[in-house]
């Protein structure tokens, strides 16, 4: 027995060994890593939407380089990132070192990507950043041009976007609160977050902001990224009456505060960024309980940004059985690449980083372009981080409605600075949560007579 | 002189097989870099190397005083955030930040640990636990100094090559390992701390009622331990250039404790073939991109880590005190009259000539 277990012990890792060098070797294919966290859903997505674009453009006869037609090879590599930013930088080494893939696209958890881009400048490789919005990334450039400059984002826009965004939809949601229900008093918010760094950036800049835009701040929660109960804050919450509730969550509380506050039929519009609830299993997460909840997402059902975002919507759900997330994007990452690499009919990331920084290229969730080392630090930009703003990518706001999601945001005629002028097909108006209409609407003031 | 060098080797080395091998080992580590410059490879190595340090000092602490700390990665974790702060903010290279770093790590665990030695048994390990997850709370407090959750990156590379940073944390790992060997040495004429750690473990009323004063030693053992540890901190940090939350993850500590049970506790040597194999059969595994069946989804590399518990249960069930413990009870054997070490196959004792078997 104890032999038997020995043998078997040995035989694996011999196998282990042997196996990876026994794949047959490939001829005339540009190999594209695609690095994520793949037991997960964002590094799932990250695959599949690299899968999709690799298997376009090999059906289309593939990438044209010096005359002659290229395969996309995908390489797949678990960064395990979630877990361990070791695992992160062991996976992104072998990657470079072992299967010499031409450039990466992939990424997700900061702490984890930052250790990746080191190990791709060091092998002066181009990586495309589809995951992780820290600014900080992109300002590895500026810091040190030369060896960051392989280092592009591919997804989503910057913390400070985000938040810009954040506060464009809460802007959206109180005019139409005001309109429809008649509302004549200041509005109230409830800010609640996570208790994470890049959450208390957005208090802070909540707490200023909000009654900027003439509204009251009824108080702020922080609960913990992964509480598993919030009803002693939404109590709280409930009895400074708020008209709106503003949430900042990236963890696993999202489902929590979502589907508590639809048990205790809070009368309040939740706005705000919840990650869980941009995932398609939300519905079920709550227990149908996240009704009319909205957040920043990038894709939406029937939501046409450009001629591209519907296609790769639905071929993507064709494909995959479920909508694309927004690290699905290594789609648009690899064919930028394919892009600049016929433009420069060449390989060498020396020669194609130029090019990508003068990228102009009608994505799925907008129009790409990057920030140059000209960039406006006041204005939050960052080299080699996407043009954000109307006409570029702005994202979407998504609201749960009876079990489906609903682009809601960016509302024509709603806004300013450019934003009330963006008119994206498929978006639908802002459904008020009968609550909050039974509570604080009221009947509107009756007609002059003529 | 060199020939009495050459006899001593043959006597404590050559005639020893645990040490033979171990010796073959060395000198083979050694000589990567001239068989492969695979740089992936070294990669792995430096990180092993560097976790080699990490699990030895946990046996160095909680395998030979008996205080299992469940909260090892503290140590880690102040020194990687030391060393990354002293770097980002003075502008220190790591010849001083690493050394700086495992000396702040040292005074951390002391300063804990005053407290935590007065416990005893789970309400100690329960503390240590506790000091890593207070670290968290404390670094995430000050994100403008610590960095939050992102941590502090862009820290300065180790050394200008990858082979160079395979030297560093190579010497640095046998320098660490031999100077923890031979301070928990029972058999030691300078030094008396191996045999009181051994007398604290074993039990720490009769080693107290001898007129040892075991708190301090423990404390002492807490400090070196956590000075070895810090140091794997230091050099972790400059390797990957940056120090974030997961130098202070609890699964950090828990996997010093896998790997050094998985080797053999209480051995020192266990924890560096713990180290030496599991943490290369992770990264194996997780390459391991075979479908565990034709046409399946589920591929070998998806359940690393349910092989990496079975394989873990499977050692520990047929070789309990560990796979390198087992491995030197096979090939070694000792003299029930001299207590010396002999080859298994040797029927009489090397040095007195008893008989073995």
């Amino acid at each position: 027995m104890k032999r038997f277990f020995l043998i078997s012990f040995v035989s694996i890792l011999i196998i282990a060994l042997v196996l990876p060098a026994c794949a047959p070797q490939q001829k005339d294919v540009i190999k594209v890593g695609v690095i994520g966290p793949m037991k997960f859903l964002e590094g799932e997505h990250h695959w599949m939407g690299a899968q999709l674009a690799a298997d376009e453009i090999n059906a289309a006869g593939g990438v044209n380089l010096n005359g002659k037609m290229y395969q996309i090879e995908l390489i797949k590599a678990d960064s395990n990132e979630i877990l361990s930013p070791t695992d992160a930088a062991s996976a992104m080494e072998r990657l470079l070192t072992v299967d010499k893939p031409n450039f990466v696209v992939g990424g997700f958890r900061t702490e984890g990507v930052f250790p990746m881009q080191e190990v791709a400048m060091n092998y002066k490789t181009i990586f495309i950043n589809c995951g992780a919005a820290t600014r900080a990334l992109q300002m590895k450039v500026a810091e040190d041009y030369d060896r960051y400059k392989y280092f592009f984002k591919g997804t989503p826009y910057n913390e400070y976007y985000l938040v810009n965004s954040d506060f464009l939809m809460l802007g959206m949601v109180a005019a139409t609160l005001k309109k429809q229900l008649n509302i004549t008093d200041k509005l109230r918010v409830a800010i609640v977050a996570e208790k994470l760094t890049w959450a208390d950036a957005m208090v802070k800049t909540a707490e200023a902001t909000i009654p900027k835009m003439g509204m009251e701040v009824t108080g702020v929660w922080r609960p913990s990224d992964t509480a598993t109960d919030v009803n002693a804050e939404l109590t709280a919450i409930a009895a400074t009456n708020p008209h709106i509730i503003f949430p900042t969550f990236s963890g696993p509380v999202g489902v929590t505060f979502s589907k508590q506050a639809g048990e205790m039929q809070i009368p309040a519009a939740i706005v705000g960024i919840v990650v869980e609830a941009q995932k398609f299993g939300f519905w079920e997460a709550t227990g149908g309980k996240g009704n009319y909840v909205m957040t920043l997402n990038t894709y939406g059902p029937g939501i046409k940004i450009t001629e591209k975002t519907i296609p790769f919507f639905e071929n993507f759900e064709k494909k995959f059985g479920q909508p694309p997330a927004y690290t699905a994007a290594t789609y648009d990452a690899i064919y930028i690449m394919k892009d600049a690499i016929e433009k420069g009919q060449t390989l060498d990331a020396d020669l194609l980083v130029p090019i990508i920084e003068k990228t102009d290229y009608q994505g799925t969730s907008g129009r790409v372009m990057y920030y140059g080392m000209d960039f406006d630090a006041k204005k939050y930009q960052a080299p080699h981080d996407l043009v954000y703003g109307p006409g570029y990518v702005t994202g979407l706001g998504l609201e749960w409605v009876d079990g489906k999601q609903v682009g809601v945001w960016p509302a024509l005629g709603i806004g300013s600075g450019g934003w009330e002028k963006i008119d994206y097909p498929g978006i639908q108006p802002y459904v008020i949560n009968p609550a909050v209409v039974e509570k604080f609407g009221q009947p509107a003031a009756p007609a002059a007579v003529e | 002189m060199l020939r009495r060098l050459f006899k001593d080797i043959q006597g404590d080395i050559f005639a020893i097989p645990g040490r033979l091998i171990a010796f073959i080992f060395l000198i083979t580590l050694f000589f990567i870099p001239l068989l492969t410059q695979e740089s992936y490879i070294l990669f792995i190595l430096i990180l092993v190397n560097i976790f080699v340090i990490f699990a030895v000092s946990w046996d160095f602490i909680s395998g030979y005083t008996g205080q299992i700390n469940f909260g090892h990665a503290f140590f880690f974790g102040v020194a990687a955030y030391t060393a990354a702060l002293l770097s980002k903010n003075l502008g220190l290279q790591p010849w001083a930040t690493i050394p700086i770093g495992a000396v702040a790590a040292t005074l951390a665990g002391m300063l804990m640990c005053l407290p935590a030695l007065r416990l005893r048994g789970p309400y100690l390990s329960l503390v240590t636990l506790a000091m890593p997850l207070i670290l968290l709370g404390v670094i995430k407090a000050f994100p403008d100094f610590t960095g939050g959750e992102h941590g502090i990156s862009g820290l300065p590379a180790l050394a200008g090559s990858r082979m160079a940073e395979y030297y560093i944390a190579l010497v640095a790992m046998i320098v660490s390992v031999f100077i923890m060997w031979k301070l928990v040495d029972a058999k030691s004429g300078f030094v008396r701390i191996g045999i009181i750690l051994h007398a604290i473990r074993e039990d720490e009323i009769a080693a107290r009622a001898t007129g040892i004063n075991t708190i301090r030693y423990k404390l002492l053992a807490f400090i070196i331990g956590g000075f070895f540890a810090g140091l794997a901190g230091g050099l972790y940090a400059h390797f990957l250039r940056i120090a974030g939350p997961a130098t202070l993850d609890l699964m950090l500590s828990f996997q010093a404790i896998i790997w050094t049970v998985f080797g053999g506790i209480v051995s020192i040597y266990g924890a560096v073939v713990g180290v030496y194999i599991l943490f290369p059969l992770m990264e194996l595994l997780r390459q391991f991109g075979v479908p565990v069946w034709p046409g399946s989804d589920i591929m070998f590399s998806d359940l690393r880590f349910l092989i990496f518990s079975f394989l873990v249960i499977i050692i520990l069930l047929f070789m309990p005190e560990g796979f390198a413990v087992w491995v030197r009870d096979k090939l070694e054997r000792e003299c029930p009259r001299c207590k010396l070490s002999n080859a298994s196959w040797r029927k009489e004792c090397r040095a007195c000539g008893a008989e073995l078997h």
